[in-house]
């Protein structure tokens, strides 16, 4: 495998509380990364820094080797984001915010949009304001999946998503997903859902990484469930 | 991407466009149901101008960032690969055609309604701006500003109304501000020299303000953390702090050394030695036949252009000395034609109490030896002296060029002493080999009155010379030689002005006629020869049955008639606007001809040998001197001097 996305020293501080400190990771492709940690922990700032759409403080991050800083956007194009809120413009239609982002995206996907909003049961004509919390994290999905990311965040989506569709994207899109070689960034704080997919697992406390490791591997020294396991490390650590 | 994020925009802010529209649609509506009453109307243009396109500008600005606020989309909209200067970019650009869209409109009510344009008339006068455009740019300019600053702001704060209204604050108060200073002692008193300065120097100001808001919040947009609002601002304030101060340190610099309509002016000052000298806003200038370019005799500031005199290798100006609104002093310089042993001869110091300060300078002549000035002060040359008190100084004095020898000359009363008469001098020429002076009397009583009169300095007394008679042309009308000058004067009030020459010495006249006998009626100005052997000047002949012509006719001195004529036009207007001149060697005669948009030369007999166009930028020709081997015309519009190499016949730019 080899390493898509390398972040190196990396902090990250709201006013005087500071959220992330001295973060390093390395990401290598087609692996689905379970990110794990507390409410308020850093997961949603890791994602929001690594997509810029907020600056680190300092630190660094490489994609496929390249420094990247928040200025930059081209990266974007390989990167797919559904945000645990997701906000998006009220006022269009499913079909003009697909039409909007399909001229951000080289490879956008018209197929696979069409056949997600039917997957979803999302009508194209529905104005976004109209659709509940839920729908419209679909839609987030539909728009990230439609984009043929490389490398996917997502930042505890299914915590607004009925069972069936859950289920359906635990087990059907993000195999397919790691299956197409899809990296995925997996944050939650939803361990049962986790474990079922997860292949590399890294556990975020106190701004800082406690667990960065396969997962078996972990579960294995551990001989307990993810939930178990993150209960403890994260109570040993307070 | 750009024009994906452009009609995103223009999507999301339609319905406001369309309202604001709406309520153009029926201000303009109102103005042809209402045309009959024309006060309703001129309020009406007045809300457009100063109340519509400000406020939707405003509205259209603090909206900019409205719908990431309200709707919570910063993440999303960020998380897109798209820079976000490009994100910035097309949100202004889609509000700013919005707003074009708003006053293409009104461009088109412009161009349809031609009443439109006296009502907008009212606007200027009423903001008390001097503009030379009926359009109202600065309306534009100003909604153009608001929007920006509106725009700029709405990147901080989620609540449009207090944007609005800060942007209102804000966009009014800081470009009035530094509107004010540029209007103190600070800002150079660019307000007392400039006034038609004032506007431009306030738009300027406004675009520098506007660019250093856009500029900050693009800064903020592109560098800063939007989920934290308190670092957002302070982010902003950290650009904007030092944009606004170099903003408005242009502005001051703009005011302060670029000359404006009103401080920037050329003007011909006289020849002397065949070289022609000229006052700028900068000093005094003259074009050396032996360098064959502008060589600056003075830097002055605030020369005060309309008096100057070139005689005997030196130079005297008058220029303003200004140390306050209300310390103005006017100084007496004196400079060598070389530009070397520049001297203020009067002026502010220790004989403050001698100088007539308490009247300008209206006139003054170096002697024909080089060593006095003499000096005319009297209340303004456009405006009539009256003396009111009989006991005051008289206006003529007399110093030497070493700032010695200050002398009142004494009043004689037959020329300046009738204290119920309104009148103005003008010192003319010297005469009877320096020891007299010709002064030029106009009265203002109905109908005027024009006399010549001679002031003895021997014995300081003064006598008329003639009466209904003035000098042929204000510029040069003494021959180089010193010793003749050409005189209008009337032999009867009843008959036409007619041409004639004042010898200087014995002061006998000499009429010139035409080639038909008759007395010339002298139209345009007269030209010496560098020899003042020859002169040249425009003149106008009734036709029978037709037109008046308008002759170009050379007076010899030698033979005493005139040598050669040629019909020119019979176009007052074109004839109007002839200025003869003579080449150095005396060879050829040119006239400057606008109607033709060039040069022609004519030969001695007045043939004409060829034309030479202007150049396009040589806007309007005015005034031509000949110098050595070229030509150099003034452009009144520009203020500009241009130079015609006359062997190349090549135009250049040269002031």
């Amino acid at each position: 495998m080899t390493e898509l996305l390398r972040i190196q020293h990396l902090s990250k501080s709201f006013g005087r509380k500071p959220v992330l400190k001295d973060f390093d990771v390395a990401v290598e492709s087609g692996r689905v990364y379970g990110l794990l940690g507390r409410n308020g922990e850093g997961k949603t700032t890791l994602a929001r820094v690594l997509m810029g759409v907020i600056p680190a403080d300092v630190g660094d991050i490489l994609y496929k080797g390249r420094r990247i800083s928040f200025r930059d956007s081209a990266y974007k194009r390989e990167f797919g984001y559904v945000p645990e809120d997701p906000f998006f413009y009220e006022d269009m239609t499913i079909r003009g915010l697909l039409d909007f982002n399909a001229r951000f995206y080289p490879r956008w996907n018209r197929k696979r949009a069409a056949s997600d909003l039917e997957r979803f049961a999302l009508d194209p004509r529905s104005r976004i304001r109209t659709l509940s919390r839920g729908m419209k994290l679909k839609l987030g999905l539909a728009v990230a999946l439609a984009a043929a990311p490389e490398f996917l965040i997502l930042d505890d989506p299914t915590s607004g998503l009925d069972v069936p569709t859950r289920q359906d994207f635990l087990r059907d899109i993000i195999r397919e997903l790691a299956a197409s070689g899809t990296t995925i960034l997996f944050a939650t704080h939803m361990v049962h859902e986790l474990e079922r997919i997860v292949e590399w697992l890294l556990v975020l406390h106190g701004g800082r990484l406690i667990v960065d490791g396969d997962f078996e591997k972990v579960k294995a020294q551990h001989q307990a469930s993810l939930e178990d396991i993150f209960v403890s490390l994260v109570a040993d650590k307070a | 991407m750009f024009t994906a994020l452009y009609f995103k925009e223009w999507k999301e802010k339609a319905l406001l466009f369309f309202f604001e529209l709406g309520i153009l649609a029926l201000l303009i509506l109102a103005q042809f149901v209402l045309r009959e009453k024309k006060d309703i109307q001129e309020w009406l243009i007045y809300g457009m101008l100063l109340l519509f396109f400000p406020f939707a500008a405003l509205i259209l600005g603090a909206a900019g960032f409205e719908a990431e606020y309200r709707q919570g989309a910063w993440a999303y909209l960020f998380s897109r690969p798209v820079r976000k200067a490009a994100i910035w970019l097309a949100k202004f650009a889609a509000l700013l055609s919005m707003l074009a869209a708003l006053w293409l409109v009104f461009v088109a009510l412009w161009v349809a309604v031609p009443g439109i344009r006296e009502l907008v008339g009212g606007t200027r006068v009423m903001l008390g701006f001097s503009v030379e455009s009926e359009f109202p740019w600065w309306s534009i300019l100003q909604s153009g500003f608001l929007m920006t600053v509106a725009f700029s702001l709405s990147l901080l704060h989620e609540r449009q109304f207090n944007i609005l209204f800060v942007s209102l604050g804000v966009g009014f108060f800081l470009p009035t501000a530094a509107w004010a200073v540029m209007n103190t002692k600070a800002g150079g008193f660019m307000a007392f020299l400039a006034p038609s300065k004032a506007l431009p120097t306030f738009l300027l100001c406004q675009v520098l303000i506007a660019l250093a808001f856009a500029a900050s919040s693009l800064a903020t947009l592109v560098r800063s953390d939007f989920s934290q609002p308190r670092k957002l601002t302070l982010s902003f304030v950290r650009w904007f702090t030092p944009l606004l101060v170099l903003a408005l340190a242009c502005t001051a610099a703009w005011a302060i050394l670029i000359p404006g309509p009103a401080e920037r002016y050329l003007s011909f000052l006289g020849s002397s030695g065949g070289e022609p000298y000229y006052i700028t806003p900068r000093g005094v200038f003259k074009y050396s036949v032996a360098a064959n370019r502008i060589q600056w005799l003075a830097k002055a500031k605030h020369v005060n252009y309309f008096i100057a005199s070139a005689s005997g290798g030196k130079i005297a100006y008058t220029a303003f000395n200004i140390k306050s609104r209300a310390d103005v002093a006017e100084e007496l310089w004196v400079v060598n034609s070389d530009g070397k042993d520049r001297k203020r001869v009067l002026g502010r110091g220790p004989r403050e109490s001698e100088w007539p300060l308490e009247r300008p300078i209206n006139d003054l002549m170096i002697s024909p030896d080089g060593t006095k000035v003499l000096v005319l002060a009297q209340s303004g040359a456009n405006r009539p002296e009256v003396r009111a008190v009989a006991s005051e100084k008289s206006p003529l004095w007399i110093v030497k060029l070493d700032g010695t020898g200050l002398e009142n000359l004494p009043d004689d009363p037959a020329l300046f002493g009738n204290p119920s008469e309104r009148y103005c001098f003008h010192l003319v020429a010297w005469a009877q080999d320096g020891n007299a002076v010709l002064i030029s009397k106009r009265t203002f009583r109905q109908p005027m009155t024009f006399s010549l009169w001679l002031y003895d300095l021997g014995n300081r007394t003064a006598r008329i010379v003639l009466d209904n008679a003035v000098m042929a042309s204000w510029l040069s009308p003494a021959s180089p030689r010193g010793d003749c000058l050409a005189i209008k004067y009337q032999k009867d009030p009843e008959k036409p002005w007619t041409l004639a020459l004042l010898d200087l010495k014995t002061l006998a006249t000499t009429d010139i006629n035409d080639n038909t006998g008759e007395p010339v009626r002298l139209w345009s100005q007269i030209s010496w020869d560098q020899k003042g052997d020859r002169l040249a000047y425009v003149i106008r002949r009734a036709q029978e049955g037709g037109p008046e012509v308008y002759v170009l006719a050379v007076y010899s001195l030698a033979a005493q008639k005139t040598v050669a004529e040629k019909s020119m036009t019979t176009s007052e207007a074109s004839a109007l606007l002839f200025w003869p001149s003579w080449t150095a060697d005396g060879a050829l005669l040119l006239v400057l001809d606008r109607a033709a948009n060039g040069l022609r030369v004519l030969g001695p007999d007045l043939s004409e040998e060829k034309r030479i166009a202007f150049p396009e930028s040589l806007r309007v020709p005015v005034s031509l001197h000949i110098v050595g081997a070229n030509a150099l015309v003034e452009d009144d519009q520009t203020d500009t001097l241009w130079r015609l190499d006359l062997s190349r016949e090549a135009w250049k730019r040269i002031y």
